[in-house]
């Protein structure tokens, strides 16, 4: 695309400097994305997209707001620029409002990490067509199957940003993910369901579609006969995929916001030894191909590994410039890129062994977390283990308890990360665990 | 004709805040000057295109053939305000104008949108979108027929003339009622958002629906301290309202049930892990229906065979004393629509009448192939996504009990009252809700607080259990938005207080 971000983001600091702002920070994306479904044999919905937004940080006379558009017309930028410095005067000064220094951003890792592969560029309809009937024949390999999904989902996204005190840069990345949903008949008129999603940056790192369809499939499979399992104090066994889902609640109120704003169970543990000593958990936005590395943050902070928690203690957690200041925290970055829980040495047969009786969580169902006192109740899907081994799969179960409280009793730790999400969680398990069921 | 003018003449004080200059702009020059000698509608002003340029576009789009074909023109802003320790230092204005262009053929959708309204863009995305087809042209309309404008929410304030310095007192108001009502207060804040959504849909067969659709939330959100604990709470309010909406006595209602919810936390405990009868008290309650049975009637799942309700049209499901309505023509609630975002007229849908299955929620696409009519229920988040059949309002009509009957004839359970989320899975049935606060119940009273606890029951079966449902039916105010296959809508629901006789409580000291 002949469009320079990095000059249109400029553009749109100096017009905003001459409507009468002190500083400025703009940031211009550009995506394209492609979507390929494929349901039962045959291509369901193509969808083929470019899109572009423009977003706008306002800093005036101690005020600030923040702005955004997909109407990118230069005949008409000027003026949306102009009213946001014009909305910015209706606010209240705040003194802790101020664009992020020049030190935060000056020494960014200038390396790219490897986040652009320019065959998922080149991909052309038959070899995603291709994709498509290779995970749709795999995925349907089973007597009992209703109905399968395919998917190819691929793009790339550009983004560049500038600032008045001199930031310019631009990120660019690449993402290609497939995979399947897969429906199977099963008692009465339920239906059995779940499926398997593979991605990253580079096609080359991609499983092999069949494979991919294969795993959907045997996941469903699983499912079969799944019944309520029972009220019972309980082992915990959480594979690795959903391990991350967990491990993002944990996280989740581990931030300046949460805490100044005192809506965080994070506020009183900085530095404290409150998890497990088997719990170390690192944010790398560093990691060559990673899901979501970055050279600098959406606030232009240069990139570099956080420690979050270090054997049980807590290191850090995520600070904005703003809430940063207002809190009395030093600057970290705002927001999450790649969350690497450490692994440990053991095989997930090895943890089920260990365990010989409780439950293996496979897939969670709903419910939430309070980020003020970390209490927490989700519903799950999974199975028993009986005598060290995968049982009966369950179902329309919960699990209660108090987040902090959970991760103290974090007993074993697995040694497969799961490698599609960003927060990169092996298989986890916990001690005398509340369950809800029959 | 200039979009300032469009939006009426109430900008007059403080215009350059309540009226920003953009929204002058005039549009694409090259599509205007035709739309200057044709001066046909608001909204084809609006986005700067005329009749002749959207024939075009349509002529483009089936050029493959099509069964049915779309363009969905849209142009929101949604503004948000953010009081905290005592200011309103933030501000956020979002613009998210473009067009989604959309084939269907059969079960087959081609979908492409620009954000680029000229001419040149809009005929480059159709032909994009047309790709899946491959068939021959079919004749497309020369000119698109206006359908009568809905009245549902009859803007006469849009939120473009409504400045913040109008804004900014009534969020004041809110936290020194936080403040005012209860000592232990230890944070408040604010969060205000409002939206002027435009769209203009126009359809191979020849239809162009425009609709304004207005929405706005204020939600507050309370922290109270009590020696070292500390707990908060929130509530919202949403609809398709104007500004004079806010009266100051319906903001003390809101702040009145987040300081409620937040200070009863300090006592609130989990209660006993297992099964056990509940009761859901009216209003919020209705996320029961949109999860155990909404979304398990979209008629998506069901033409593909992937819901447990697949099967069970004509069947009982339920007591003869349940129905349950999914219904957009409610005036100004959150979920309504004049129409929906495929040009069909919305609707009002029994789902349940006297306890038998009777309706999927059908968008074109499952109504063609089950040879039925629209349900007016294709919904999408924006001009970014194609349409899916989605609820709208749903809703439990009242039942022949009362609460007090209700709660007399639960010996051991829980009564639950608010909620923040819950999910389904279509095919087993399974769904949860989270409470974040409810009561025991004990001996037909209700006696100590619970807090946090999820739910989860299996749709079909929790639709059995219903034993009880009280003559007090009513919708919940609250802010509720629908998440499927990664788009949002805004919903809303309602239900009077039910007993199902069983579900799955989480909570503490099992076995």
């Amino acid at each position: 695309m002949p469009v320079d971000l990095k000059t249109r983001a400029a553009q749109a600091v100096d017009i905003a400097q001459q409507a009468g702002a002190e500083d400025a920070w703009s940031s211009v994306s550009q995506s394209r994305d492609v979507q390929f479904e494929y349901r039962d044999g045959k291509l369901e919905k193509v969808k083929d997209t470019t899109s572009q937004s423009l977003g706008i940080r306002i800093y005036a006379d101690g005020r600030y707001s923040s702005h955004s558009t997909t109407d990118l017309n230069p005949d008409r930028l000027p003026d949306f620029i102009a009213d946001a410095v014009a909305i910015t005067a209706a606010l209240e000064p705040d003194e802790y409002r101020r664009i992020t220094p020049e030190a935060l951003f000056r020494d960014r890792p200038a390396d790219e990490l490897d986040l652009v592969d320019t065959s998922v560029q080149a991909l052309e309809r038959e070899q995603r067509i291709a994709w498509c009937r290779a995970l749709d024949e795999r995925a349907h390999q089973h007597e009992q199957v209703i109905s399968a999904t395919s998917g190819i989902y691929d793009g790339t996204r550009r983004s560049a940003a500038a600032s008045s005190n001199g930031f310019l840069d631009e990120q660019q990345s690449t993402y290609c993910w497939f995979g399947a949903s897969v429906t199977l008949r099963d008692q009465g008129d339920k239906r059995a369901e779940d499926g398997f999603y593979a991605g990253g940056a580079h096609v080359e790192d991609l499983p092999n579609p069949e494979d991919v369809g294969a795993k959907a499939l045997a996941r469903t499979v699983s499912r079969l006969g799944s019944e309520k399992g029972p009220t019972v104090k309980a082992p915990m066994v959480v594979d690795a995929r959903a391990a991350a889902s967990l491990v993002s609640r944990l996280l989740g109120p581990a931030n300046a916001r949460s805490v100044q704003q005192d809506r965080s169970f994070w506020a009183p543990l900085i530095g404290e030894q409150v998890f497990s000593k088997r719990l170390t958990i690192v944010d790398d936005p560093l990691i060559a191909r990673g899901l979501a590395s970055r050279r600098y943050d959406g606030e232009g902070i240069s990139a570099r590994a956080l420690p979050l928690v270090e054997a049980g203690i807590v290191r850090n957690i995520y600070v904005d410039t703003y809430y940063g200041r207002k809190g009395d925290m030093a600057p970290t970055t705002g927001s999450p890129s790649n969350r690497v829980v450490k692994p440990g040495d053991h095989s997930l047969a090895d943890l089920l062994s260990q365990v010989d009786e409780g439950v293996y969580v496979t897939s969670w169902l709903g419910g939430n977390a309070d980020g003020t006192t970390g209490d927490f109740s989700l519903g799950l899907r999974g199975h028993m283990i009986e005598n060290g081994n995968i049982g009966r799969p369950v179902g329309e179960m919960n699990v209660t308890g108090n987040l902090r409280d959970l991760f103290s009793r974090l007993e074993l730790i697995g040694d497969d990360p799961y490698p599609y999400s960003s927060t990169l969680t092996p298989s986890l398990v916990f001690s005398d665990v509340d369950f809800s069921g029959a | 004709m200039k979009r300032r003018e469009f939006l009426g003449g109430a900008a007059a004080s403080g215009a350059v805040l309540t009226m920003p200059a953009f929204l002058s702009g005039c549009g694409i020059q090259q599509a205007r000057a035709v739309a200057d000698k044709t001066p046909e509608n608001p909204f084809m002003d609006w986005f700067g295109v005329d009749q002749a340029t959207a024939a075009r576009v349509m002529s483009e789009l089936s050029a493959n053939g099509a069964d049915a074909a779309d363009l969905y023109f849209q142009h929101s802003r949604t503004n948000y305000l953010t009081l905290e320790d005592g200011i309103v230092s933030s501000a956020n204005s979002t613009i998210q104008q473009g067009v989604g262009l959309r084939v269907v053929i059969g079960e087959q959708t081609g979908y492409a949108f620009t954000e680029d309204l000229t001419l040149p863009a809009m005929l480059a995305a159709a032909k994009t979108a047309a790709a899946i087809a491959a068939g021959s042209p079919i004749v497309a309309p020369q000119a698109f027929n206006a359908l009568e404008v809905g009245d549902l929410y009859k803007t006469t304030v849009p939120w473009s003339d409504v400045g913040i310095d109008q804004k900014l007192p009534l969020m004041k108001f809110v936290e020194s009622q936080a403040r005012s009502m209860e000592e232990a207060v230890e944070k408040v804040a604010v969060y205000w958002a409002d939206q002027d959504e435009r769209v203009m849909i126009a359809t191979l067969d020849g239809r162009l629906v425009t609709d304004h659709r207005p929405m706005t939330r204020v939600t507050v959100t309370v922290t109270a301290r009590r020696g070292e604990e500390v707990q908060s709470g929130f509530a919202n309010i949403a609809a398709r309202q104007e500004f004079g909406w806010y009266t100051e006595e319906r903001l003390r209602t809101m702040v009145r049930e987040a300081v409620d919810r937040t200070m009863v936390l300090f006592d609130a405990r989990r209660p006993p892990a297992g099964e056990m009868p509940v009761i859901l008290a009216s209003g919020a309650s209705g996320i029961l229906l949109h999860e155990a049975i909404g979304h398990g009637m979209e008629a998506d799942f069901n033409r593909k065979g992937t819901s447990i309700y697949t099967d069970m049209i004509g069947k009982k499901v339920a007591e003869p004393f349940v129905t349950v309505v999914d219904q957009a023509t409610i005036p100004r609630e959150r979920g309504a629509l004049n129409y929906d975002d495929e040009g069909n007229e919305a609707g009002r849908t029994v789902l349940v009448e006297d306890g038998i299955l009777k309706s999927y929620l059908h968008d074109t696409i499952s109504a063609q192939q089950y040879g039925l009519q629209p349900t007016g229920s294709g919904r999408r988040e924006s001009y970014k996504y194609a349409p899916m059949p989605r609820m709208s309002c749903t809703f439990m009509e009242a039942g022949p009990h009362t609460r007090d009957e209700i709660i007399a004839a639960v010996d051991r359970g829980i009564i639950c009252e608010t909620y923040t989320n819950g999910q389904v899975q279509i095919g087993a049935g399974d769904f949860t809700f989270y409470v974040k606060n409810g009561w025991l119940v004990e001996n037909g009273k209700v006696t100590a607080p619970i807090k946090d606890v999820n739910i989860i029951g299996n749709g079909p079966e929790s639709l059995r259990r219903i034993t009880m449902v009280a003559d007090d039916a009513r919708l919940d105010t609250g802010g509720w938005t629908c998440g499927k296959n990664g788009q949002s809508v805004p919903v809303s629901q309602g239900i009077p207080t039910v007993l199902v006789s069983k579900m799955t409580v989480g909570g503490e000291n099992a076995g």
